[in-house]
């Protein structure tokens, strides 16, 4: 024991004076980032890990001896919910990450828990990497006015529709390529849509005319907006829930459910059943986002080969936004951008601030946008080789203008879950339209209390 | 043998007690009993999604007493689930493989009850998938597959009769659970009874009914009470199969919990749930325990067996 006692001390002694003497090494810096495991964006974990390497650069070209290392989560979560839900729950026993990745509408609910940093004086203190970013896109980063989050890409979802199911029931070319036009300038209506898929399907081009995701998420909120919802009023920041136009859109999913035009169970499909009648030419339209392109659209996945180059996909397949609900109307479609959110309570959270700057600087956005089909975060990426090259973003690019995004809301999740359940139930058949908007005022109002407005 | 001097027989027989008893009363403490409790705390809190506690409400039991309008819906599925699983498969079901396995020599009796264990013995995910691809709505789904053979239309269970599946899935590994443990009561039953009756002239009918049924009637009501708790709060396979669904077609009690608490995040009003899903769990037990009679089971012997 004493002998024990007496090495200690001697080391001791000699890591001291070795302390004294020899310069200090290199701190490792360990910055923690989350990020689901998700195949449609391995590069929102990834561009992080690499912007270690220019940050450690700079570092040391300034002196310090400080060397980034980032430790990535994946969250085996099924969706973006289920993972903030899961950073919720580690942030509560103190193991959250000090960066992570989430979907935008998620920003309010972070921010409100304090877990979100606000980012307003570090946007200006940095220019050379945000001054560049598409200003809308900050809106959607935005809670209580103020920006809590960085945008990490950005996308379109619009309707995808089978040109050659159009050319087998004898529509024109000049139809068939002109569709587009016409719901962009609020000729071609919901009505007329659903009209089109099911005459598709009476006349045998197709087995299915509309087919859409099975679980909730944000791409029949565009539907319901073109329906004229407005999901939270902007002065007062509470969501609101207006029955008429939410009757509407749940009408437009009742009646193309009861004529053959979308599956009755739809919601009780798989993805990849989804994706496989679409690709495979079992489905007329699909409805969901552009990055559906790169991941299983081109080429020869779920069933089917399609064209990879521009003239031969367009010549099959056609974009449009949600229509008009009636002649003359506006059109919508959704952007849902996904973000990154620095954590205010890390004590490396300027660093992993400094990261997230990194990263999205064009080089590495870019990366992400062309090999998974997202649209960019900055106007100058428009012109990058990469993106150039990426046909389908440049034709993606304009509908922006047409985006409208989901409300940062903290309780918007549970929301869009409760209408996900309603058209569920008008869909299969379980409720009347009438019957689901009483659902939908029932179980909103008793989930979410004041935080929702009902208008009648 | 000499005397113990380290302990008096009474302290002897305190730490007997705790060295026999003590394992599994900590467990019990740890898994059954502390959870209910925490239970109970979060279901009177206002916990929500990032977990915090800012205040306690009763409000969350107020709204299963009578702000839930889905709830009546869901104790009736619920009741339609457990009692049709249990009365066709885990009870009846398991009885007649019990019965049939039995009768049938030893070695084909085994493969078929090998046969019927498989279910039980595979992984939940692989077998709910597979039973996904069995009622698979397309034409590429086996149920389909095999209705085209004869020329029959295609049917589409999981939206049409989702419940059918439900209790079709689950009965299929339940009935097992009845069967292992009829198959074992059976076998013990003295074959001089058997033998005395087939004397007297009786037939198999006869000997099921006066012979092994009463011989079994505890095993019965054990399978019983046990499946009907069990059933009642597992939802694993429905989860994986028809995701409570089309709409809450299938979304039975101990799933609704889940969802509200761990989809949602709406966590204290998960935990009241959950708790209301404790005190039917409770009041079932002690009713079946009743009917049943299991005190009876429970008594010392009154004889000897040599």
């Amino acid at each position: 024991m004493r002998k024990f006692n007496g090495l200690s001390v001697l080391f001791l002694a000699g890591s001291l004076l070795a302390g004294a003497t020899v310069p200090a090494y290199a701190e490792d810096i360990i910055v923690k980032l989350w990020a689901r495991a998700d195949r449609s964006g391995p590069l929102r974990a990834g561009n992080i890990v690499a912007a270690a390497e220019p940050l450690n650069a700079a570092l040391k070209a300034a002196g310090s001896d400080k060397v980034i290392k980032v430790q990535v989560h994946e969250g085996p979560a099924t969706g973006f919910d289920a993972d903030a839900l899961d950073i919720l729950k580690a942030f509560a026993v103190n193991q959250g990450p000090d960066v992570y990745v989430a979907a935008h509408e998620w920003v309010g609910e972070f921010a409100k828990a304090g877990y979100a940093m606000e980012l307003e004086g570090f946007i200006k203190k940095h220019p050379w990497a945000f001054d560049d970013v598409i200003p809308v896109l900050w809106e959607s980063t935005r809670y209580k006015g103020r920006i809590h989050a960085v945008p990490q890409d950005s996308e379109i979802r619009m309707f995808f529709y089978n040109k050659d199911h159009l050319r087998k029931i004898g529509k024109s070319e000049a139809f068939i390529e002109g569709l587009p036009e016409q719901v962009e300038k609020g000729q071609f209506t919901m009505q007329d849509l659903s009209a089109l898929a099911k005459e598709v399907v009476d006349k045998g081009a197709a087995k299915i005319g509309m087919i859409h995701r099975p679980n909730a998420g944000p791409d029949y909120l565009m539907t319901f907006a073109a329906f004229g919802a407005k999901f939270m009023d902007d002065a007062s920041g509470q969501l609101l829930l207006p029955l008429g136009p939410m009757r509407k859109g749940l009408e437009w999913y009742a009646w193309n459910a009861n004529n053959g035009v979308t599956p009755k169970n739809n919601t009780s499909m798989t993805w990849d059943e989804i994706q496989t009648a679409f690709k495979s030419e079992q489905a007329f339209i699909f409805h969901q986002g552009v990055w559906a392109v790169g991941e299983w659209q081109l080429g020869d996945a779920k069933g089917n080969t399609w064209p990879k180059d521009a003239a031969g996909y367009f010549k099959k397949i056609g974009w449009i936004h949600a229509p008009a609900e009636v002649k003359g109307g506006q059109p919508a479609n959704l952007s849902h951008p996904i973000v990154y959110v620095v954590n205010p309570k890390s004590k490396n959270a300027e660093l992993a601030a400094l990261l997230v700057a990194y990263a999205s600087l064009p080089y590495y956005n870019t990366k992400h946008a062309a090999t998974t089909a997202h649209t960019a975060i900055a106007w100058g990426q428009k012109s990058m080789p990469a993106y150039e090259n990426a046909w389908y973003l440049q034709a993606a690019t304009p509908m922006l203008a047409r985006s409208t995004f989901l409300p940062n809301h903290p309780d918007f999740g549970r929301y869009n879950s409760v209408l996900f359940k309603a058209l569920q139930g008008v869909e299969t058949g379980r409720l009347t339209p009438a019957k689901a908007v009483e659902f939908l005022e029932d179980e909103m109002t008793n989930e979410l209390k004041n935080a929702v407005k009902v208008i009648k | 043998m000499r005397p113990r001097r380290s302990l008096s027989s009474g302290a002897r027989q305190w730490v007997d007690r705790i060295l026999f008893l003590g394992p599994a009363t900590l467990l019990l403490v740890l898994f059954f009993l502390l959870p209910v409790i925490v239970d109970i705390c979060i279901a009177f809190t206002d916990m929500g999604r990032d977990l915090r506690v800012t205040g306690f409400t009763t409000e969350h039991v107020e709204r299963i007493a009578g702000g839930d309008r889905r709830l009546p819906q869901i104790i009736l599925i619920t009741l339609t689930y457990v009692l049709g699983t249990l009365s066709i498969f885990n009870v009846s079901y398991g009885l007649l493989l019990a019965l049939l396995t039995t009768a049938l020599p030893d070695r084909v009796g085994g493969f078929f009850r090998a046969v019927w264990f498989v279910p039980r013995a595979s992984p939940s995910v692989v077998y709910a998938l597979l039973w996904s691809w069995v009622v698979a709505p397309t034409n590429y789904g086996l149920l389909n597959q095999v209705l085209a053979m004869f020329g029959l239309p295609g049917l589409d269970l999981k939206s049409d009769a989702p419940m059918v599946v439900v209790i079709l899935a689950n009965g299929f590994i339940g009935a097992s659970f009845g069967m292992i443990i009829f198959t074992g009561a059976i076998r013990s039953i003295p074959q001089h009874l058997f033998h005395a009756a087939r004397v007297d002239g009786a037939g198999a009918l006869a000997i099921t009914w006066h012979v092994t049924l009463p011989a079994i009637r505890w095993q019965i009501s054990f399978v019983t009470i046990y499946q009907a708790l069990s059933l009642l709060v597992s939802f694993e396979y429905i989860w994986l199969i028809t995701n409570g669904g089309p709409f809450y077609d299938t979304t039975v009690y101990a799933l609704y919990v889940y969802r509200r608490a761990f989809d949602n995040g709406q966590y204290a009003y998960g935990a009241a749930l959950a708790l209301g899903l404790v005190i039917v769990g409770i009041a079932v037990a002690l009713t079946l325990w009743r009917f049943f009679d299991m005190k009876t089971l429970l008594q010392k012997p009154r004889i000897e067996v040599h």
